[in-house]
């Protein structure tokens, strides 16, 4: 039977080319501008270089405290001195990584300037993090301890500053006038990684701010806690949630304390869209499904249209069918899956169509290092949405067929 | 002649119903795209109230443990010296992290006697951060020496929040703020865009810096003439750097910085409009594609038409005509929609922006309904009413 509907469907699209092609039209369109979209998210919240172990990583991005009587509030990034006493008191835990946010800075290379982004790190935030060593290795703990001048540059870094050479382990690179010793070169981190972009990682110690001394809450560090296993993460979640809740806030315009230790995107919503307890990421689905069903509203509506248009035509098939004793849930049925394999051909020239988008996208440089993909997430997801745009646009027009009157559409020929 | 055609259309009310709802949801999303034009539009035709050319910021962070305030006093002035000897530089400022097209903002309220306004831009200058960015004060004077022994703090304010705490009434010489931190206003200047040509400038006062502290010292704005070079920036990067209190230097220029600026606005805006482009191409074909196949389905209506002596250009004006109407009556609901956005103040803008875009909407979702019947229009005029009376 589907194998018939299927043959129908083909020569219906065959007959009336110009409907066709503005069905197709507007369904792959809009199937590649859904598919450009999952991509980016999919991108910016699955990434897996260089966190491979983010199942079992929580990550602390952002602290908010508030004070209730005189509506002081400030936001921002933790201080090394928070992370390092507090985050580092867990239990759980086994290795907790600890970074800067990047700094701008930039070198000059026979007075060609070089933008370069400083991050300081500690030893452990190697371990918990997996960077691909293009060549030499990370500086080790060691090294932290004794503040010695070495640096991974990433693979960009390398390029702009060496030029073409083949190997730079162990040659000197300059940033705010001081030498660092290459120690190794990562492979490139794109920018909506914000946690770990950079094009040069320094041990902490090397900085000229005193991390150690200053005891303020406030700072530029953010932390990842990574647990032995997966299934550790609800316990270390609570653990730190615990130890915040005591710690006495040493300033005293505030009095509330907010700081969570969170899954990777939701500790990204966090930054944008958190308020106090509140995460965001109830405000992020909301907003997200308000745009992409508004924005599916349009090309619905549209190919509802042509739908029924195309229907009328077919009356006196319908007719016909009716008349041999067809009853409406047949019809509706094939109609719906007529519908369903044009949104899907429609569905496989927008997967050709964001291919291509992304190629320019990629190429343009508007983002640094992007490489947005398709993969299986976002295959499904279009899969997914060529299923309800299909079924969306497929339903009215079904309903409207199964009730034409046979004697009427007989009549209509 | 009208009525008529109301009747027709009642007649199929099923089919335009779902026409109407096509046309409607298409001019809610036009409307919201020109909100943004026209918003982006005004605010790109106001000046820009400054100079960014040549104008070059220094970028750094310091941990300067000097206590004693004369000393410290001392310190910056000799790190500006030092900048300002080179030959190239004609001025330098000390400015807070806000300075033009960067994305920091700092935000602050302004109090006079019963008015409250929030959301001003709060700025920490130094005495010639006006004469490095060419700004043109209205009012006033700028900051200078004779401020240092001031007993309340001076402050300068843009015209913009001038027009909301006075009016047209005196500004200077009045005092503004809450209790405990009042201001007294010395001067009035242009409003500056400074988040780039598309935003607005917004409102904006200007404090100067306390001599004897660290803050609003963290970038340095420089004017250079036109004989800086890229050699100049790596000594000025050098003599930045061999101070030990200093780290993570940069230097951006203030027009590379703006561009970036635009960017922001720009990409986005265009994202959108390629995405209504193609919605409406969408739209445009679908609403093409019925009313074409609607004029296939009348043909012996207009055949009779025809053969009871009505001419072409009648039969292809009421075809027409009964488009325009049925986009006249989703364009009623779709203005009824758009004119809360005005009477509510949704988003902030200026009631002209939305009345300029729902003026602009309509005129255009006409003009798409009146290229799209058109085509069609033409071709019921070229039925011959022989041929189409024979089908019947």
């Amino acid at each position: 039977m589907l194998k018939n509907y299927f043959k129908i469907a083909l020569a219906v699209l065959k007959r009336r080319k110009f409907f066709t092609f503005i069905s197709l039209f507007g369904i792959s369109f809009t199937l590649t501008v859904l598919m450009v979209l999952t991509a980016f998210i999919d991108k910016v919240g699955n990434s897996n270089y260089p966190d491979k172990k983010r199942d079992r990583s929580l990550y602390i991005l952002n602290m908010e405290m508030t004070g209730s009587k005189n509506g002081a509030m400030t936001k921002g990034p933790h201080s090394f001195y928070f992370l390092d006493h507090y985050a580092k008191s867990l239990k759980t835990p086994e290795k907790v990584a600890i970074s800067s946010m990047f700094d701008f800075s930039s070198a000059y290379v026979n007075n060609k300037k070089v933008p370069i982004n400083l991050k300081f790190t500690n030893a452990d935030y190697w371990e918990v993090l997996d960077y691909d060593f293009l060549e030499g290795k990370p500086f080790s703990k060691q090294q932290v301890d004794n503040a010695e001048k070495v640096a991974v540059i990433s693979e960009d870094t390398k390029k702009a500053y060496f030029g073409d050479a083949l190997s730079v382990v162990g040659k000197y690179i300059e940033a705010d006038n001081i030498k660092y010793r290459v120690s190794g070169v990562v492979k490139n981190v794109p920018i909506t990684q914000m946690m770990m972009y950079g094009d040069m990682y320094l041990p902490y110690t090397v900085s000229k701010n005193d991390y150690k001394k200053d005891q303020g809450f406030n700072g530029n560090f953010s932390g990842i806690l990574l647990a032995k296993s997966a299934n550790d993460l609800p316990k270390m979640q609570k653990e730190y949630t615990n130890m915040v809740s005591r710690i006495k806030i040493p300033d005293k315009e505030f009095d509330h304390l907010y700081s969570f230790a969170d899954s990777y995107f939701t500790s990204l919503i966090r930054v944008i869209l958190g308020d106090g307890p509140n995460s965001g990421v109830s405000k992020l689905v909301i907003g997200l499904s308000i745009f992409v069903f508004l924005f599916m509203l349009l090309p619905t509506i549209n190919l509802v249209n042509i739908n029924i248009t195309r229907i009328m035509e077919r009356s006196s098939e319908i007719g016909v069918r009716k008349a041999f004793g067809a009853s409406s849930q047949t019809l509706v049925y094939q109609f719906i899956v007529e519908n369903i394999i044009l949104t899907l051909l429609g569905g496989i020239i927008g997967v050709v169509l964001s291919v291509i988008v992304m190629q320019i996208i990629n190429n343009s440089g508007l983002i640094a290092n992007l490489n947005l993909s398709l993969n299986y997430v976002v295959l499904f997801c279009s899969l997914l949405a060529c299923l309800v745009f299909g079924l969306l646009s497929g339903v009215y027009p079904a309903w409207r067929m199964s009730r034409l009157n046979v004697v009427n559409a007989l009549k209509a020929q | 002649m009208i009525k008529h055609l109301f009747k027709l259309i009642w007649n199929k009310k099923k089919q335009n119903f779902l026409l109407i709802t096509e046309i409607f949801v298409s001019f809610m999303v036009i409307f919201a795209v020109f909100t943004l034009v026209v918003n982006y539009y005004q605010n790109f035709k106001q000046p820009m109230g400054f100079e960014y050319d040549r104008v070059w910021v220094i970028n750094y962070q310091s941990d300067v443990k000097i206590k004693d305030k004369d000393s410290l006093d001392i310190y910056y002035k000799t790190m500006l010296g030092n900048i300002k000897a080179m030959p190239p530089v004609q001025g330098v400022s000390f400015a807070s992290s806000n300075v033009p097209f960067s994305t920091n903002t700092h935000m602050n309220n302004a109090d006079y006697k019963k008015v409250h306004v929030n959301r001003v831009n709060y700025y920490t200058v130094g005495d010639t951060y006006n004469k490095v960015l060419g700004m043109k004060l209205t009012e006033g004077r700028w900051f200078g020496k004779q401020d240092d022994a001031a007993t309340v703090k001076p402050t300068i304010i843009n015209q913009s929040l001038r027009q909301q705490l006075f009016g047209s009434g005196k500004a200077i010489g009045e005092k503004i703020g809450g209790e405990g931190s009042k201001r007294s206003v010395i001067g009035v200047v242009q409003d500056v865009k400074a988040k780039g040509d598309y935003q607005e400038a917004g409102l904006a006062m200007y404090e100067r810096i306390d001599t004897s502290s660290n803050d609003g010292r963290g970038r340095i704005l420089v004017k250079i003439n036109d004989k800086a070079d890229a050699a100049f920036e790596s000594r000025l990067y050098k003599l930045m750097a061999s101070n030990s209190n200093n780290s993570g230097i940069e230097i951006e220029h203030l027009t590379d910085k703006r561009k970036t600026m635009n960017n922001t606005t720009l990409i986005p805006m265009m994202i959108l409009l390629i995405v209504a482009c193609f919605l409406i191409i969408n739209v445009a074909l679908g609403l093409f594609g019925v009313l074409w196949y609607n004029i296939n389905k009348r043909k012996g209506e207009i055949g009779l038409r025809r053969a009871i002596g009505a001419s072409g250009n009648s039969v292809s004006g009421q075809l027409v005509t009964e488009s325009m109407i049925l986009a006249t009556l989703a364009l009623i609901i779709g203005t009824f929609f758009a004119i809360q956005f005005p009477l509510l103040n949704v988003f902030g803008l200026a009631a002209s922006v939305y009345l300029v875009a729902i003026a602009l909407s309509v005129i255009f979702i006409y003009l798409l309904v009146l290229v799209c019947s058109l085509y069609p229009g033409k071709q019921a005029a070229a039925i011959l009413p022989a041929v189409a009376l024979h089908e019947e």
